[in-house]
Order: C-alpha cells, then sequence, then structure tokens
C-alpha cells in the first residue's frame, strides 16, 4: 500500500540478465506527486534498466515496485496508460514532424482536435516550426530529441519518464525545457529523469538518486549530496593588511586540524601577503573559525569567499568512494545498509 | 470515438510506413508482370502446357496468391523498421499490449493482401475478362490469400525477433522470396517434363498450392485437393503465426542495427 502522496515506491527491486548478474539490484526509492527524481549514474549503472522496469517493459526478477498504486508486474496497459515514457533510444515514424505529432496522439486516443492544438503548442515550445513539415532523418539530432519529447507530451499522463532527453540539445534549448519540465511539475506531474548532466539535474530535481554498477548508493537533495560528498573546496580570504610568517606558520598549524590546508601560490607567481588560500573539507564550518581566528589576531577581513559545491564535485565523490571500496569485485552485491542515507522526503532507505 | 487499439495501430501501420511509393511498387512490379510477362509469354507459350487457357490467364491467379507474399513482406518489413528504429519499445511503452501490436500487424497483411488481391484482378481485365468467380471461389481466393498472407508474415515477423542486423533480415528476406516464388507454380505449371526433384520442391511450397487453389477457383472447379491445400495452408499458418508470438514473448527491446 503506497502512502498519501507517493506515486511511485520499489522495494528492494531487481533485474537479472543472466544467473547471478544484475543490472540493477535492491532499489528501494519513492515519487511524489509532482517530485522530479533525477537518475545519475555512470553507464552501465542501471539508470535506463530502472526506467524499463518502472515502465513495466521489463520484468523484475525480484523485489517489488508500485507505480500509480499498480503492481509493475501486473498493471500492464492500465499502468502504462497513466505513463509517458521518453526512452533513450531514438525512435521515429516516416512522416513528417507534425504528422509524427498529430499520429502519435491518435494512437494514444486524443481526440483529433485536441491532437491538432496540442501539436501546435509542442511545435512552438520545442522550436520545431522549421521542421514541421520535414521527415525526423532530415533534422539534426538535437531537432530529433527536442521532438521526440514533444511528442511525447502530446497525450496526458501521471508520471513522465525521461532517459536522457537533453542528449545533444544546445544550452537554450536545453533550459527551456527544463524549465517546461519544472512547471509541469509545479502542476502535479512527477518526473523520472536520467542525465549524465549533472548540472541540469542539480537546476531540476528535487531529489537525485545515485546508482552504481545497479546499486542505489545516493538519495537525496542536490544541496544535501552537495553538503555531504562534495569533497574539499577553495577558500579565498583577502585580509586588509599583509599577514607577518609567523602568523601564518601559525595558521597553517591550526588549518591542519580542522581538515583543511593552507595553499601556497603557484610556482613563480608572487605572493601577495594579504591574500590566503585554503582547501577545506568543510568550507561552511571553517568559516566560523576563521572569522574567530581573525579577530583573535587583530586582523580585518576584506573580502571571504567559498567555492561553490557543485553536483558533479558530490557525484565524482560518491562514485570514487564506493568504487575504492568496491575494489576487485565484479558482480553487484546488495549495498551494505550504511551506504544509504536515511530516508528524506519519503524516500524508502 | 476511440478506435480499439488493435485499429489505431492498424492505421498507424499505412500512415507511418506506407508511402505512395512503397505502394505502388509493392503492387506495381506483379501488375506489370501481368501486362509484359503475360503478353509476351502468350505469344511463345502453348496454352496446352498452362490447362488450355492463354498464359496471361494462367499467370493471373498466380499473381493474385503472389499477393500473400507482398503482403507478408509489407509487416515483416514494418515490424523490422519499427524495431530498428525503436518505435516497438516506444509502442510497448504506451497503451497498447503486445498481442495487439501483432493483430495490428496481421491485420495491415491481409488488408494488403486482399487489397492486392483485387488490384491484380483489375489489371488482368482488359486481358482475360472477369474471372468467373463463384460465391464460394472469392471464399475460397480471399481464405487463401490470407492464410498464405499470414503465414509469410508469422514466418517473417519470427525471423525479424531473433535477428539484429538489417542486412541478415533483408538478405534472407530476398532470399526467401526468390526462392519462394520461383520454385513454385506462380509462373509455370509443374508438368511431367518437370525434372522430379525440381517437381518435389514445388510441392513442399505452400505458394504452389495456393496458386493452384486460387487457379482452381477462377476456372470454378473446386476438388477436395484444394480444401486439402487450404487446410495445409491453415497449418503452415497456425505454426509461423505461433513462431511470431514465440518470438514476441522472448523479444529483445533495444536498439538494434
Amino acid at each position: 500500500m503506497m502512502s498519501d502522496g507517493i506515486v511511485l515506491e520499489t522495494k528492494d527491486l531487481g533485474y537479472s540478465f543472466a544467473p547471478g548478474r544484475f543490472a540493477v539490484r535492491h532499489l528501494s526509492l519513492s515519487l511524489r506527486r509532482g517530485e522530479i527524481l533525477g537518475l545519475l549514474g555512470r553507464n552501465g549503472a542501471g539508470k535506463t534498466t530502472t526506467v524499463r522496469l518502472l515502465t513495466t517493459l521489463l520484468p523484475p526478477t525480484e523485489g517489488t515496485a508500485f507505480v500509480l498504486g499498480q503492481d509493475i508486474r501486473t498493471g500492464g496497459r492500465a499502468l502504462r496508460s497513466r505513463l509517458g515514457v521518453v526512452l533513450q533510444a531514438e525512435s521515429l515514424d516516416f512522416v513528417t514532424v507534425e504528422r509524427n505529432l498529430t499520429l502519435y496522439a491518435f494512437m494514444w486516443g486524443v481526440p483529433r482536435e485536441e491532437a491538432k492544438t496540442r501539436a501546435e503548442e509542442m511545435i512552438a515550445l520545442f522550436e520545431l516550426e522549421s521542421a514541421r513539415h520535414r521527415k525526423p532523418w532530415a533534422l539534426s539530432g538535437g531537432e530529433r530529441r527536442r521532438f521526440q519529447v514533444a511528442r511525447e507530451l502530446m497525450h496526458d499522463m501521471e508520471i513522465l519518464f525521461l532517459d536522457e532527453p537533453t542528449v545533444g540539445l544546445d544550452a537554450v534549448a536545453r533550459r527551456r525545457i527544463l524549465r517546461y519540465l519544472r512547471d509541469r511539475a509545479r502542476g502535479g506531474l512527477s518526473i523520472v529523469f536520467t542525465t549524465h548532466i549533472l548540472h541540469e539535474a542539480d537546476l531540476l530535481c528535487d531529489r537525485i538518486a545515485v546508482l552504481h554498477l545497479g546499486r542505489l548508493i545516493a538519495l537525496d537533495t542536490a544541496e544535501e549530496l552537495k553538503r555531504r560528498h562534495g569533497g574539499a573546496r577553495e577558500v579565498s580570504m583577502t585580509l586588509e593588511a599583509a599577514i607577518s610568517p609567523d602568523l601564518r606558520v601559525n595558521l597553517r598549524k591550526e588549518l591542519v586540524q580542522r581538515r583543511a590546508v593552507l595553499l601556497d601560490p603557484p610556482d613563480g607567481l608572487p605572493s601577495p601577503a594579504n591574500q590566503l588560500a585554503f582547501r577545506a573539507e568543510r568550507a561552511e564550518e571553517l568559516l566560523p573559525w576563521l572569522t574567530q581566528w581573525t579577530q583573535a589576531h587583530g586582523l580585518s577581513v576584506e573580502r571571504l569567499s567559498v567555492e561553490e559545491a557543485t553536483l558533479e564535485g558530490a557525484f565524482l565523490g560518491m562514485i570514487g568512494d564506493v568504487e575504492e571500496n568496491d575494489e576487485g569485485k565484479t558482480a553487484v552485491e546488495p549495498p551494505p545498509a550504511d551506504h544509504l542515507p536515511p530516508g528524506r522526503n519519503g524516500a524508502v532507505p | 470515438m476511440k478506435l480499439p487499439p488493435v485499429l489505431r495501430l492498424v492505421v498507424r501501420n499505412f500512415t507511418s510506413n506506407l508511402d505512395v511509393i512503397t505502394v505502388l511498387i509493392r503492387f506495381g512490379q506483379p501488375a506489370i508482370t501481368i501486362v509484359v510477362l503475360g503478353t509476351m509469354f502468350t505469344t511463345i507459350v502453348s496454352s496446352s502446357v498452362t490447362g488450355g487457357t492463354s498464359y496471361t490467364a494462367f499467370l493471373v491467379p498466380g499473381m493474385v496468391a503472389f499477393q500473400m507474399i507482398t503482403g507478408g513482406i509489407v509487416s515483416g518489413n514494418l515490424f523490422w523498421l519499427d524495431r530498428r528504429w525503436a518505435m516497438t519499445e516506444q509502442i510497448f511503452s504506451g497503451p497498447f499490449l503486445r498481442s495487439e501490436y501483432l493483430g495490428g500487424l496481421v491485420l495491415t497483411t491481409l488488408l494488403f493482401s486482399l487489397v492486392g488481391v483485387g488490384v491484380m484482378i483489375l489489371v488482368g481485365v482488359p486481358f482475360i475478362g472477369l474471372p468467373a468467380l463463384s460465391a464460394a471461389g472469392v471464399g475460397m481466393v480471399l481464405a487463401t490469400v490470407a492464410l498464405g498472407s499470414v503465414f509469410f508474415a508469422g514466418l517473417l515477423i519470427a525471423l525479424g525477433t531473433r535477428l539484429r542486423s538489417a542486412n541478415a533480415y533483408f538478405s534472407i528476406q530476398s532470399f526467401l522470396q526468390l526462392f519462394v516464388i520461383f520454385l513454385s507454380t506462380v509462373y509455370y505449371p509443374v508438368t511431367s517434363r518437370t525434372p522430379k526433384i525440381l517437381a518435389a520442391i514445388f510441392y513442399g511450397n505452400p505458394l504452389t498450392y495456393a496458386a493452384n487453389t486460387i487457379r482452381d477457383a477462377f476456372a470454378n472447379s473446386f476438388a477436395g485437393a484444394d480444401f486439402e491445400a487450404l487446410g495445409v495452408l491453415a497449418l503452415l499458418a497456425a505454426l509461423a503465426f505461433g513462431a511470431a508470438i514465440w518470438g514476441f514473448r522472448n523479444l529483445e527491446l533495444g536498439p538494434i542495427q
């Protein structure tokens, strides 16, 4: 039974493509109505398999998953009728873009007039006006991808699965689509979104699930992932006056105790005596201490800045940690319980 | 009003993959064969060889039988292209069952081949007049072509579910088409002078039974052998369709070359 507001819930979901070889294993997560969940992972991490399992294209070999209250093993057509799916592989019919859109709507049973109106909206929204009368193979890679997303939005749905929908799109088109998806989510559409562009996952997703070798290794908000896994970041400080060499030595010692390192200027460059740079594991926690330290030594801070944490940094940190722990392992094993973050926002830990 | 899923898929099959040129070629090739080959061979082939009729009158029922291959190829290729361009996966992720998709392909095949039957008869009319088909004869022709179409469609779809290369699929399809057509009685009858090995192969070919049955229907002269032939075709169609269903159940989705 799914809790209120939860539209998708998996428990120990797994898919084995050969005895003992799992593409996905022990996947436990959930999705709320109107939420955008990002699925991140390296190539072969199990993102596409997860999408195909949740859209009933693949039967799970273990675990359970309920989507819109229906078991994915038995939901079949009734379930798929409430989903939208943009698959990773390019799919197209051999008619013009406009005809493709209306034909797809027809297949979904959208009334003709409504289909025409929606096609116009999608052509405008996805900037396909110049491609309207062209056949899909005459489109550029980016146009084809935009067309494919547009086509899926020709019918109504409650959950939209997007498997790398922004591959090959320019920054402007990408922003436009992400903004549109964000608006649709505000309107109650739940979205599962896979991507390798971590910046867009950061912009778009309410929560992010990180998969590695078929296992869920993290599930949290982008902010929390960055905070916990962002790794060392650079802190720059400019003082109003120069710092003495003795004080610099003192600072270096103090920083080591706080898991931070005072950075030396690059070789050959002059080192202004009033400028300092550190690399800190927990940069936010270092800032109050730095303020106290400067005050205690009668120094005035002119400027203090912390390098922004990126999801990419956090992602690389997470994958690096897991790969280090997994070294030598070839098969996917059940994830240790401590690899999973505590449940947040309805997540099943 | 929302059409049933199978019919929506049939409309989609005709709209998306059957362009005017494809349709013209599929129907034009046998039509030209009737006009050119029929006219030319009538002048050189004795009617005693073709059962007392002109060669064109012999050829038209053969070309009608040929429509079961045309229909089979159309849906085999439709399926292959859908698979190649990931539309199979996209359709399966929507409100359709695999059985409906397969049903849509078979219905497309039937419509295409039955329209083909009409076209071939119309093309033959200026040369041989309207065939004296009884109601039972019409039923026999349609049933033969329908069963034959399901047989060839099933065979090619089953093949398409197992292959992952376009080259392999189209090579096998072309070879099969050539083999089935030339080793049948579509273009020539089996006579006492036909080499025994060839005659044996001819009679192992479902198209031979279809062509002979349709010729008998055109001549309004059914025999028990025609009903047996229909029974054999029904059995072969069931086997090929079963193979297609089996292929669908185990169909590996995802991109192919």
